[in-house]
C-alpha cells in the first residue's frame, strides 16, 4: 500500500460530504465510496470515520435515517442536507483554488520568480 | 457555554444517553456485519470474516466515547470533571480554601441579610393597589409642616374636592384590647370606612371596611393587623366573627390585614371605623386637630393640581371660619409609600452598601490570593496547554475553582444570613415599618444566587484571564520560576489592593461620621434626669372614666397606693412622656397684651397635663415661680407652668409670672390661664431637634374637652430609690398598684426612663453598630490584602533581596524599600478613598447630627487609623524579608 496517501487535516469532512452527495449511504458504504472515488488512493481509518460523521450531523450538514442495506441488513443511512450541499460547494471551490495556487507555485520556473 | 446548549447536553446526558448508546452499538454491529459480508464475498468463511472485521474496527468503547464527545454531550461531563478536579486542588490547599469560603460566607451572608431587610421594608409591595396615585396629606402649620386636620375640616375637603377619587381620614387610636385575659394597650388607627377602598387594601382573611361600617348605629367592628393576629391569636383563622373588648366596648373582628400594610408615622395594630358623621365633633369648627388624610388621585390629575385645589378650598373655608384656621397656612402633600419609608431609606441603603462593599473587598482579596496561586500553578497550566488544553478549557478550569468556592461560600452564607437575621431582628429598632414579617422570599434567594455568581466572576476572572493570556510556552522553557505574566499580574494586584483600601476608607469614614453624630447626640441633655425613673403607660376605659372627676378620683387612689410603696420617692402622671414615639399634643395661645398681627402667626406650644409631683419625679428643674400643688383644682382659677423656651420666645420683655395667656385647649373658645412657674426646657419629640416651648396644666384643672385625650394617653412616672429592691421589683409593684386601683385599666409594660431615652437613639445605634462592624471587617480585609500582596512580593523577590544583602545593603534599607512600596499602595488607596467619600458625603448628610458630612476631623482620624493598621500589616509581612539568608536565597534559584 505504498501509494496510499495521507489525508490532509480537514479534508476528511470534505470527502465524506462528497461521498454522500451522490446518494444516501450507510457508514461502511461511505468508506467504500471514498476508496472508490479516490481510485483507491485514499483510505480512511474506520475509527476516524464515525466521529466525523457525528460531527457533520451535529453541524446540520448530514441527516440520518435507519434503513435496509443492499444485502438486507438494518443500517443507519447518512444523507446530505441543503446546508451540507452548500458547504460541499464552498469547500470544493476553496479546495480547487488552493490546489491550483499550490500547483502553480510548485511548477514555477527559476526565471519566473 | 450558553444556557440552552447546557440544558440540551444535560438532557442528552440524563435522558438520552441510554438511547444514544443503543444506537451506537447497533451502528457498530451493522458496520461489522457489512464489512464481514464484503470479506465473505472476497472468499473468507463467515466466522473468519466477522473476526477480521471486528479486529479492523478496533475498540468499540473508544469509538463510542469519541462519538459521544462529537455529539456534544460532553460539556456537562467536562464540567463535572472540572468541579471534581477543583475540589481535589482545593483539598490540597486547605488554608486557601478555608479563608476563601469563610470570607465569602461572611460577605454573602451579611449582604443577603442586609438585602432581606431592605426587601422587607423598602422593596416589598405595600398591598395598596396602584400605590403611586396615593397621596398622604397633612395640614401645613406655621410651626409644623406635618400637622393634623379637624373633623369638620376633613369633611369639607372630602365633599368639595374634585381631584381625588376619594379622601379618607385617619386618626391615631390607642385603646385597650381584651378578650378574657388581662387588657393590653394596642396602638392602632381609626379610619373613615372609605379608607380601605381608597387604599385598595385587601384583607388577608375576612373582609375590610365597607361604607356601612361608618353609618350611625352600625355594628362596631375592628380589623386586626397581621402582627396582633400572629402574636395574640396565634394566626387562628377562627377569630373572624369573634367579639373583642376595645376600650370597654365590644367590637366584632371582621378581618386581618396583610403583613405588608403600614401607614406613615402611625402604628396599625388594629384598625377601627372612625364614623365621622356621628362624631360629636362633626360640626365643632374649633375642635381638636387629630386627623391626617389620604387620597387617591383621579387619573390625569397631577399632585400639583391636587395641591392647588385643596389650597383653594382651604382659603375659602378660612374666610368662612377664620377662628378655626389659626396657624394653618396650607396643606402638605406627599406620596404615601414615600412617606412610609422616607426616614429609614437612607439608613437601610447605607447599611446595605456597607455590606456589599465588605463583600466586594472580600472578593478582591480572594482574587488577589488566586492570582498568587495562579503564579505558582503556571507550570502545571503550561503542561496542560502543551498536552492540548485550549485556552477556553483552561479559563473554564480556573473559573470552576472559584465557582466551587463561591457556591460553598454562598451556601454557608445563607446559614450566616439566617443567624445574622436573628441578631439583626434583635438590634432592629422597632420603628422600622413592616419589619414584623421579615422573611426570606424568592427575591432574597435570587439575590443570593446573583451575588454568588458575581463573586465567582470577580474572584476567578482576573486570574483566569491573566493566566490564559500569558505565553505558557515561555513558562515551560523557563521552568516555571519566573512568571511570564508577572508584570501585568503585580500591576493588577496593586490596583486591587489600592481599590480595597479606598473602599475600606469610604466605609470607615462613614462609620466615623455616624459615630461622631451619635456621640454628639447622646451627650445632648434631654432636660430631665432618667436615673432610677420608671415609666408605665396606661389607658382608662371610656365607660367608667367619663369626666374629669372620675379621672381625678383614679389619680387620688393611685397616689395613696404609690405613696405607701417603700423605695418610691416621687411619682406623677403626665399625658405624654418626653421622647414617647409618635405622640404629639400642642395648643395655640396668645398674650392678650400682644395679639398676633395675623391669625397664622398665633404661637403654639407643647401641651402636657400633669400631676404636681411629675417635675420632681423627672428631675425637671424649677427656674422661677412655683410647682403645682394639690390645691390647684377645679375650684381655683386655672394655672399653668411654662418652659424657659416659651419665656425666651414670648416673654422677653417682662416676667411671665402672674401673666394671663389665652390658651386654645378646648372646642369652644380660648380660656385665660395664669402662668405660675417656669421650668427647664425638655426635648419632647426627639433628641435631634432643639426643645420647643412647653406648657403644663394641672390634671385637676383639665378642661372637659381634654378628657378623651387624658383617657387615651397617660403615663405614670416614678422615681425610685435604687437601694430598695431594685428596678424589677419596683416595676412589678408599680403595675400591681395600677391594677389594684382598677383592674379594667389597660397597663403597658414598665420601662425605665433610661430605656426610653435609649430608644430615641435606637435607630442611630442600629446603623452605627452595623456600619461600624462592616467597616471593621473592611479594615481587616484590606489590611490582609495589603499583607498578602507585600509578602507575595517579598517571596517573588527573595533572590533580589538576597543579592542586595550580599552586596552590602543593610536590612534597614530593605525594610525601607518594602515600606515605600506599601506606603505607595496605601497612599493611592487613601487618596482615592477620600475622594470617593467626599463625593458620596451628600448621601449620608441626612443621618448627621451637628457634624458636617465632610467633617475633616472624622476623615483625618479614619485615614490615620487605616494608615496605622496597614503599615502594621506591612511590617508583619516584611519580617519575612528580614529573615532572608542571602546564601540560601541565591542558592534556591
Amino acid at each position: 500500500m505504498s501509494d496510499e496517501a495521507e489525508l490532509l487535516p480537514g479534508t476528511l469532512d470534505l470527502l465524506i460530504l462528497k461521498a454522500v452527495s451522490l446518494g444516501p449511504l450507510h457508514g461502511y458504504a461511505v468508506l467504500a465510496r471514498i476508496e472508490q472515488i479516490s481510485a483507491r488512493t485514499l483510505f480512511i481509518e474506520q475509527g476516524a470515520l464515525y466521529p466525523a460523521l457525528f460531527r457533520l450531523v451535529r453541524q446540520g450538514l448530514l441527516k440520518t435515517e435507519w434503513g435496509k442495506s443492499e444485502n438486507n441488513r438494518r443500517a443507519k443511512f447518512y444523507e446530505l442536507t441543503a446546508k451540507g450541499r452548500k458547504r460541499l460547494q464552498e469547500e470544493t471551490d476553496w479546495w480547487n483554488r488552493l490546489a491550483t495556487a499550490i500547483g502553480t507555485a510548485l511548477n514555477a520556473r527559476p526565471q519566473e520568480t | 457555554m450558553n444556557l440552552i446548549a447546557c440544558c440540551r447536553s444535560l438532557g442528552r446526558r440524563f435522558f438520552r444517553r441510554a438511547k444514544i448508546d443503543n444506537e451506537l452499538e447497533e451502528e457498530v454491529r451493522a458496520h461489522i456485519q457489512l464489512r464481514a459480508d464484503r470479506l465473505e464475498r472476497d472468499g473468507l468463511d463467515r466466522a473468519e470474516a466477522e473476526r477480521r472485521a471486528r479486529i479492523e474496527f478496533g475498540s468499540t468503547e473508544r469509538f463510542k466515547e469519541e462519538c459521544r464527545e462529537e455529539l456534544g454531550g460532553n460539556s456537562i461531563d467536562a464540567l463535572i470533571q472540572d468541579v471534581r478536579f477543583s475540589l481535589r486542588t482545593l483539598r490540597k490547599s486547605p488554608g486557601f480554601f478555608a479563608v476563601a469560603v469563610i470570607t465569602l460566607a461572611l460577605g454573602i451572608g451579611a449582604t443577603v441579610a442586609a438585602f432581606s431587610v431592605v426587601n422587607a421594608v423598602l422593596l416589598r409591595p405595600f398591598g395598596f393597589s396602584d400605590s403611586d396615585r396615593l397621596l398622604w396629606i397633612y395640614s401645613q402649620r406655621s410651626d409644623n409642616p406635618r400637622g393634623n386636620f379637624s373633623l369638620p375640616e376633613y369633611c369639607d375637603y372630602r365633599d368639595q374636592t374634585t381631584s381625588f377619587d376619594g379622601l379618607a381620614a385617619i386618626a391615631s387610636f390607642n385603646p385597650s384590647l381584651s378578650d378574657s385575659g388581662e387588657p393590653e394597650r394596642v396602638q392602632g388607627v381609626k379610619v373613615s370606612a372609605n379608607a380601605c377602598n381608597i387604599l385598595g387594601l385587601r384583607s388577608l382573611i375576612g373582609r375590610t371596611l365597607i361604607a356601612d361600617d361608618d353609618k350611625n348605629g352600625a355594628e362596631p367592628v375592628v380589623l386586626l393587623s397581621y402582627g396582633v393576629w400572629a402574636r395574640r391569636y396565634a394566626k387562628n383563622p377562627d377569630v373572624i366573627g369573634r367579639s373583642v373588648n376595645v376600650n370597654g366596648e365590644s367590637r366584632q373582628i371582621i378581618g386581618v390585614l396583610p403583613s405588608s400594610f403600614a401607614l406613615p408615622g402611625l402604628d396599625t395594630d388594629i384598625v377601627a371605623p372612625l364614623q365621622p358623621e356621628s362624631d360629636p365633633r362633626r360640626n365643632a369648627r374649633n375642635s381638636v386637630n387629630f386627623l391626617r388624610m389620604v387620597g387617591r388621585l383621579k387619573p390625569h390629575v397631577t399632585p400639583q393640581q391636587a395641591h392647588a385645589e385643596l389650597d383653594s378650598i382651604r382659603q375659602n373655608l378660612r374666610r368662612q371660619y377664620p377662628d378655626a384656621y389659626t396657624g394653618k397656612i396650607g396643606v402638605t402633600i406627599v406620596p404615601l409609600t414615600e412617606e412610609i419609608v422616607a426616614n429609614v431609606r437612607a439608613v437601610l441603603l447605607t447599611i446595605f452598601c456597607a455590606a456589599a462593599a465588605v463583600l466586594l473587598i472580600g472578593c478582591t482579596n480572594l482574587a488577589g490570593i488566586s492570582l498568587s496561586r495562579a503564579g505558582a500553578r503556571q507550570r502545571e497550566l503550561a503542561v496542560r496547554t502543551a498536552l492540548g488544553a485550549t485556552r477556553r478549557r483552561l479559563i473554564r478550569l480556573l473559573m470552576a475553582e472559584s465557582f466551587v468556592v463561591a457556591v460553598i461560600g454562598g451556601s454557608l452564607g445563607l446559614i450566616v444570613e439566617k443567624l445574622g437575621q436573628r441578631a439583626l431582628l434583635r438590634l432592629v429598632p422597632t420603628d422600622l415599618p413592616r419589619i414584623e414579617s421579615f422573611a426570606i422570599d424568592w427575591k432574597v434567594l435570587a439575590f443570593a444566587a446573583v451575588v454568588t455568581l458575581l463573586a465567582t466572576i470577580i474572584c476567578g476572572l482576573a486570574p483566569a484571564w491573566l493566566l490564559s493570556r500569558s505565553d505558557l510556552r515561555d513558562t515551560l522553557v523557563s521552568g516555571g520560576r519566573g512568571f511570564a505574566g508577572g508584570g501585568l499580574q503585580s500591576q493588577l494586584r496593586t490596583w486591587l489592593v489600592s481599590g480595597q483600601i479606598a473602599l475600606a476608607l469610604v466605609l470607615l469614614a462613614n462609620a466615623g461620621l455616624l459615630f461622631r453624630s451619635f456621640a454628639r447626640l447622646s451627650s445632648e441633655k434631654p432636660g430631665f434626669d432618667s436615673t432610677n425613673v420608671l415609666t408605665v403607660r396606661f389607658s382608662l376605659p371610656q365607660v367608667t372614666y367619663t369626666d374629669r372627676e372620675t379621672i381625678v378620683q383614679f389619680y387620688e387612689k393611685l397616689q395613696s397606693r404609690l405613696s405607701a410603696l417603700p423605695g418610691l420617692q416621687n411619682s406623677g402622671l403626665v399625658s405624654i412622656l418626653p421622647l414617647a414615639p409618635k405622640s404629639v399634643s400642642f395648643v395655640h395661645f396668645t398674650r392678650p397684651d400682644k395679639p398676633p398681627a395675623k391669625s397664622e402667626d398665633t404661637p403654639s406650644t407643647n401641651y402636657r397635663m400633669i400631676t404636681p409631683d411629675y417635675f420632681r419625679a423627672m428631675g425637671i428643674p424649677l427656674l422661677a415661680g412655683r410647682y403645682f400643688t394639690e390645691e390647684d383644682n377645679g375650684d381655683r382659677p386655672p394655672v399653668a407652668i411654662v418652659s424657659s423656651v416659651l419665656v425666651k420666645n414670648h416673654f422677653a420683655d417682662r416676667s411671665p409670672l402672674g401673666q394671663r395667656v389665652m390658651v386654645d385647649d378646648n372646642d369652644a373658645a380660648p380660656r385665660a390661664i395664669e402662668i405660675v412657674g417656669v421650668v427647664g426646657p425638655v426635648k419632647q419629640a426627639n433628641l435631634e431637634t432643639p426643645a420647643r416651648p412647653d406648657m403644663y396644666v394641672p390634671l385637676r384643672q383639665v378642661h372637659k374637652d381634654g378628657v378623651p385625650w387624658l383617657r387615651n394617653s397617660n403615663y405614670c412616672v416614678a422615681k425610685i430609690n435604687s437601694e430598695v429592691g431594685g428596678a424589677t421589683y419596683s416595676a412589678s409593684r408599680l403595675r400591681a398598684a395600677l391594677r389594684d386601683v382598677d383592674p379594667s385599666v389597660a397597663v403597658g409594660n414598665v420601662r425605665p426612663m433610661s430605656e426610653v431615652l435609649g430608644a430615641a437613639l435606637a435607630s442611630r445605634r442600629f446603623s452605627l453598630l452595623l456600619v461600624g462592624s462592616f467597616s471593621g471587617a473592611a479594615l481587616f480585609l484590606a489590611a490582609a490584602g495589603l499583607y498578602a500582596v507585600i509578602s507575595y512580593g517579598i517571596q517573588q523577590r527573595t533572590r533580589e533581596i538576597g543579592v542586595r544583602l550580599a552586596l552590602g545593603a543593610t536590612r534597614g534599607r530593605i525594610l525601607a524599600m518594602i515600606f515605600k512600596e506599601g506606603a505607595l499602595l496605601l497612599g493611592a488607596g487613601v487618596a482615592a478613598g477620600l475622594a470617593i467619600a467626599l463625593m458620596l458625603a451628600q448621601l449620608v448628610a441626612s443621618q448627621m447630627y451637628e457634624v458636617s458630612e465632610r467633617d475633616p476631623f472624622s476623615f483625618a482620624l479614619v485615614s490615620v487609623l487605616l494608615g496605622i493598621i496597614s503599615l502594621l500589616a506591612c511590617w508583619i509581612a516584611s519580617r519575612r524579608a528580614m529573615n532572608v539568608d542571602p546564601v540560601v536565597a541565591l542558592r534556591c534559584e
